[in-house]
């Protein structure tokens, strides 16, 4: 069965490539113009997943909805942002959406997106269950805590480890700042965002990233946390 | 109604006339009525310079009747018994009243130069005092202080005015502070007595040097923002100009695409829709690109840049840079180089990674094919430098100047917005930017940034 997947946004040109692009991908799609319309559609058709416009030029705005969505549906929310609302990207995770896409963006790159939520909430194994995980030249082992970058066994730090199990196993999920410090250090480390920087740096450099070769694991979301690479 | 003053002076008069008559009844026996009447008519002379001609009058008639009274014959009447007597008192009495008349007037002109001075002297302080100020508020406090200060009034306001009407006893003036093309506002100043012709005068041409004040800085703000608009307008014909240009190129690119794919998508190969479809994407990464670009001059310009700082990693920039080159050019354009022990920096992720971006993108153009673009992290005392050295031609000291300068067009006539928009963004996180000569030739960017306080960045792995 196809998923069906719920477009809401005002601009009638976007639900329409939209609705081509992920028609084209294989998935079911229904549209919705305004925050109303689309609780509406939410409850009556349950679709797989919605894709949520923040702006929608009407009350309830992208938040809203999603706010109220969040009080009855597990749905997975992916909200779509201009530049500048690094803020409300994070107001949108913490009003309970999985992720947010800014725009103008591709349609490989939304199918991207889909694809990492799909594979995070499907039945089969999760990430975290897996018992190794693979990207790239990275090879971690999470049932013995080793990890080996280009085949070379990299000593980490217990809290450079736990930061690295935390961020791999939730591969293209964008992570606050605020919930890696919650995970890693305690929720006592509030507003520390500085401690993440520090160790995400330490990490980077044993994994022996270079952006400028385009090996990377751990992606920046400036304003809002990490993210770790989606892992095929 | 006379004055208390007025009052005072008659009074006086009076009292000198009979103080001098007691004074001289004792010696009446050996002075003859000429020295008498002498004598009263210096203090005639006397109250008329110091008191003023009623007063001298009262004096002359007073001392006129006590001499006739008490020292000519018969005594104690105010007969007289030989006529040439009779002379020497009229005689007496028309100089006296003469006399207090000459005295009275060279007094009142005495006063007259004396308020005159005075007069001038409040003018010239309120022209000295008017010239130096440059608010409306502080001209209308000065007025008001010099009515209150120097002038005696009892109350002055402006229009609209706090109090209620003057109370019945004050007499009040309305003055109007106008000049020919404006009328600025209504002055109430509220006077105990009436005031003279003169007072009024001076009164009057306080309003009208004060509106000439208020008329001076209208005349220096409409300039200013004259100049103001004129900036604006002069960005805007740019800015109309880049859009034009700039962005109608991708726009016409986007364009023909489309209908190509329209018409022929059909009969072309798939290798060529695919390239036409790729064509699109990339013109509207462009335009994406410029559109910020604007964006950010504009918001720049007017000083509209509101900055979200937190401590940053600037190697996290360097990589997000390095990572976007990579994805345009698909080969390594870019060399990052930081020290193990480089701190975090205060700053605007978002903007510094526009900054950077636009940096680099700069020196990517003039870089040699065979070598790449360096981004150098290095701490430098209290400052934090990120260097992006370029290894292609080194640039004259006035196109170092030029670079700088919005919609300047490089050898490829792009738009320049880049570097200015650049310079902007770290200005506005109080760093500089410089541009150095690469040993060995090529351009270095130098963004300096101030360094954060040690104690922000201590962080312990405490798990060992």
């Amino acid at each position: 069965m196809k998923l069906k997947i719920l477009v809401v946004d005002d601009e009638p040109q976007i639900r329409k490539q939209l609705k081509i692009g992920l028609n084209g991908h294989g998935y079911e799609v229904i549209t919705a113009s305004n925050g109303l319309d689309a609780i509406t559609l939410a409850a009556q058709q349950a679709p797989g997943i919605i894709i949520l416009d923040i702006s929608l030029g009407s009350e309830p705005d992208g938040i809203e909805v999603c706010k109220r969505l969040r009080e009855w549906s597990n749905t997975p929310i992916i909200m779509l942002s201009v530049h500048d609302e690094e803020k409300t990207k994070v107001t949108a995770l913490a009003v309970g959406a999985d992720d947010y896409l800014t725009k103008p963006f591709g349609m490989e790159e939304l199918n991207a997106r889909i694809l990492a939520i799909l594979r995070r909430t499907s039945g089969e194994p999760s990430a975290a269950q897996k018992s190794e995980l693979r990207v790239g030249d990275l090879h971690i082992d999470l049932a013995k805590r080793i990890v080996h970058v280009e085949g070379e066994q990299v000593h980490l730090t217990p809290k450079e480890y736990e930061l690295l199990r935390l961020l791999a196993t939730h591969p293209g999920k964008v992570m606050t700042h605020r919930a890696i410090l919650g995970a890693v250090w305690g929720p006592e480390y509030g507003d520390m965002d500085h401690y993440v920087r520090v160790f995400v740096n330490q990490l980077r450099k044993k994994l022996r990233e270079n952006p400028a070769r385009n090996v990377r694991y751990i992606l920046n979301e400036p304003g809002v946390g990490y993210r770790f690479v989606a892992i095929e | 109604m006379y004055s208390r003053r007025a009052i005072v002076a008659y009074v006086l008069a009076v009292v000198s006339v009979i103080g001098l008559t007691l004074i001289q009844l004792p010696l009446r026996d050996l002075f003859t009525i000429a020295n008498v009447t002498m004598v009263f008519l210096l203090l005639v002379v006397i109250m008329a310079v110091t008191r003023g001609t009623g007063p001298a009058f009262v004096t002359a008639f007073a001392s006129f009747v006590s001499i006739n009274y008490f020292f000519v014959q018969p005594l104690h009447t105010l007969l007289v018994a030989d006529p040439r007597e009779v002379l020497d008192l009229i005689v007496f009495l028309v100089v006296a009243a003469i006399a207090g008349r000459l005295g009275a007037r060279a007094r009142q002109q005495a006063r007259t130069a004396q308020q005159r001075a005075h007069e001038q002297s409040i003018l010239y302080a309120l022209t000295r005092a008017l010239n130096q100020l440059t608010s409306e508020t502080e001209i209308y406090a000065t007025l008001t202080r010099l009515m209150c200060d120097d002038l005696g009034a009892v109350k002055a306001d402006l229009l609209p005015f706090t109090t209620e009407a003057a109370a019945d006893d004050l007499t009040t003036h309305y003055l109007l502070l106008q000049t020919s093309e404006h009328v600025y506002g209504t002055l109430r100043v509220a006077f105990r007595s009436s005031l003279e012709e003169p007072r009024l005068d001076l009164l009057n041409t306080c309003a009208v040097q004060a509106a000439m004040a208020l008329q001076r800085i209208e005349l220096a703000e409409r300039a200013r923002k004259s100049q103001q608009f004129e900036e604006a307008d002069r960005l805007k014909t740019a800015l109309l100009h880049a859009v034009s240009h700039d962005l109608r190129t991708p726009i016409t690119i986007i364009k023909t695409s489309a209908s190509n794919l329209r018409q022929f998508g059909d009969t072309l190969p798939a290798t060529e829709r695919v390239e036409i479809a790729e064509t699109i994407e990339s013109e509207a990464d462009q335009l994406d690109r410029l559109v910020g670009n604007l964006l950010d001059m504009s918001r720049l310009k007017a000083g509209a840049l509101r900055l979200s700082t937190g401590l940053n990693s600037l190697e996290e920039v360097a990589g997000d840079v390095a990572a976007r080159a990579w994805q345009l050019h698909k080969q390594e354009r870019v060399k990052i180089v930081f020290p193990d022990d480089m701190p975090l920096v205060n700053f605007d992720y978002g903007l510094l990674l526009q900054a950077l971006t636009n940096l680099v993108d700069n020196s990517i153009r003039y870089e040699p094919p065979e070598s790449a673009v360096e981004i150098r992290g290095e701490v430098a005392g209290k400052e934090i430098l990120l260097k992006v050295v370029n290894h292609g031609e080194t640039i004259s000291p006035e196109m170092k100047v030029q670079i700088m300068e919005p919609f300047y067009r490089g050898r490829e006539g792009r738009i320049g917005l880049g570097l200015p928009i650049a310079q902007g963004i770290i200005e506005a996180h109080h760093g500089k930017l410089r541009i150095e000569d690469t040993p060995g030739g090529g351009a270095t960017f130098v963004i300096v940034l101030p360094a954060q306080e040690k104690k922000y960045l201590e962080t312990q792995d405490s798990g060992g």
